[in-house]
């Protein structure tokens, strides 16, 4: 078998899958809301960019921005509908899950209802040519998507670690107490942090398009998968879901080469129990160096 | 020179609060005037956190008048504790909370950024960081450490410093001695005492009389949720009764 074929698949999925970890991860540990509606915001924004090819025009960066823009906006919505009427009452994480979850349902059959069950197509982004990195072929899709999925996720990595808003979102993770103490207002910081992981969940689903399709409920499967490698990174913790999205994506990409693509969720589950057995709070707790309280 | 004369940072007019059944504050008033530094002083349980919380709108429920620089920042409120205070925070209020609210992970130095997140204070932050470490130099060599890894002093001082870091007027300190040991909590008193407060207040509630007899304005009583009994400072409180 190829081994090489299997790794370049394995990091294309990993940078993907990440992406949506990322976003997940981001939104529970800041906010304190299990985003459900992520698969509707995946999606949605998968036919924004294809509404983007069909109108405006089929060019790679008019299809990624509006992707990005439609997730960002996508955010927003949950956002107004799911954590600004609900965050200050009581039992707001069980609320808010059912909330996320009514839209995603209402939100998948909407767009069932407007653009009809046949999946659309995007067009290839990143042309059709094969690069040979140390003697392994790797095409072009797979080298675009994960060098796009890097790149996003540096820049909003070095945004939060350099500006005045990354401050107060990374604060607002850590003890939203003493956040609103300095200052920081839960509402506005709830709008920056949905709009962020909206855009991210709107760059996956541009990127994972080029290998399937845009359906309505094609946010599904990315969204569990999403959420699974968030918990197996530990939820709110950067590196826990990069290392977690390595994980599962190697598993996937083996799983589907050894036994076959119908046994990845299999294979995939078993891998999370397994972890989540051994280190229950997900693989960061390794890498928390700092001291609760 | 009279009262009326000076100028009130702050003016609590019938304030109560509390948390859920239980009513903590009854009927409180209290006015700090610009420049002042005034000790609190009263038993566990008796009111000082919750009044501070109250004032940042961080209690239960409350009731009463609040004006801070003459805005109203008080309302009668059911639910919601902490939905306001980004909004008082930014009205000039800087409180340094009971024990540890820190950011863990956050350094020494990102963590004295978010104590000047107003708009302000954030564009001046680099003079005022300087400031701080001049009030607590042993903070300087631990300006890129995560605050979780620092001893209980050190995150104090953290604690403080992010306080102070604020474009406040009034400063409310809760217990800054607390849970230290007395050779610590000493110095971080005394470092409070040596900041230069100019046109603004603070107030300092604290259990340790001695800390502050004689180096604050006055020293005012906290029993049972009501304010009992003020004293300037140059009296000695220790020999009489409260």
């Amino acid at each position: 078998m190829n081994w090489s074929f299997v790794l370049s698949n394995a990091i294309t999925l990993a940078c993907i899958y990440g992406t949506l970890a990322i976003g997940i991860s981001l939104t529970w540990s800041s906010l304190g809301l299990v985003n459900m509606a992520f698969g509707f915001i995946f999606a949605l924004s998968g036919y924004g960019a294809w509404l983007a090819s069909v109108n405006i025009a089929p060019q790679p960066a008019v299809v990624m921005a509006a992707g990005i823009l439609t997730g960002a906006l996508g955010g927003l919505f949950v956002c107004l509908l799911a954590f600004i009427p609900i965050h200050d009452k009581p039992n707001f994480p069980l609320r808010a899950l059912i909330a996320t979850l009514a839209i995603s349902l209402i939100g998948n059959q909407a767009l069932l209802w407007y653009f009809g069950p046949r999946a659309k197509s995007l067009p290839r982004l990143f042309g059709n040519w094969n690069a040979d990195i140390f003697g392994v072929v790797v095409t072009s899709d797979k080298l675009g998507a994960s060098a796009s999925a890097i790149v996003l996720l540096t820049l909003i990595l070095l945004w939060m670690r350099s500006s005045r808003r990354g401050l107060e979102i990374r604060a607002m993770m850590m003890n939203p107490h003493a956040a609103s103490i300095v200052g920081i207002g839960v509402r506005r910081t709830g709008f920056y942090v949905m709009a962020l992981t909206g855009s991210l969940a709107g760059l996956a689903s541009v990127l994972l398009a080029q290998t399937y399709y845009v359906a309505p409920f094609s946010g599904i499967t990315p969204m569990v998968k999403g959420l699974s490698i968030a918990l197996v990174g530990g939820l709110g913790s950067v590196p826990g879901a990069v290392i977690g999205a390595v994980i599962i994506g190697l598993n996937e990409a083996l799983t589907s080469t050894l036994l076959g693509g119908q046994y990845v969720l299999i294979t995939q589950f078993l891998l999370i129990i397994i972890v989540l057995l051994v280190r229950p709070r997900g693989i960061a707790g390794l890498l928390d160096k700092a001291r609760e309280a | 020179m009279s009262d009326a004369a000076r100028n009130a940072v702050l003016d609590v007019r019938g304030l109560s609060a509390g948390w859920g059944p239980l009513r903590v504050i009854h009927d409180l008033d209290l006015t700090v005037f610009a420049g002042e530094r005034i000790g609190m002083v009263g038993l566990n349980g008796h009111g000082k956190s919750t009044l501070f919380q109250a004032i940042a709108g961080l209690t239960g429920w409350q009731r009463g008048s609040i004006l801070l620089n003459g805005f109203e920042v008080g309302r009668t409120r059911s639910q919601g504790p902490g939905r306001y205070t980004h909004q008082i925070v930014r009205r000039g209020l800087a409180l340094i909370p009971q024990g540890d609210e820190i950011f863990h992970g956050l350094t020494v130095e990102e963590h004295l950024d978010s104590g000047a997140y107003t708009k302000v204070a954030w564009k001046e932050r680099g003079p005022r960081k300087r400031k701080i470490l001049q009030i607590f130099p042993p903070l300087a060599k631990l300006m890129k450490t995560p605050v979780g890894r620092l001893s209980g002093g050190e995150r104090r001082m953290v604690s403080i410093g992010r306080g102070l870091m604020a474009d406040a007027d009034l400063f409310l300190v809760d217990e800054p001695s607390l849970g230290l040991a007395p050779k610590i909590g000493k110095s971080v008193v005394d470092a409070l005492m040596a900041v230069e407060l100019g046109s603004s207040a603070m107030v300092i509630a604290e259990q340790n009389l001695a800390l502050l007899e004689g180096r604050v304005d006055r020293i005012i009583g906290m029993h049972a949720g009501k304010l009992k009994g003020e004293a300037s400072a140059s009296k000695s409180l220790m020999g009489g009764h409260r």
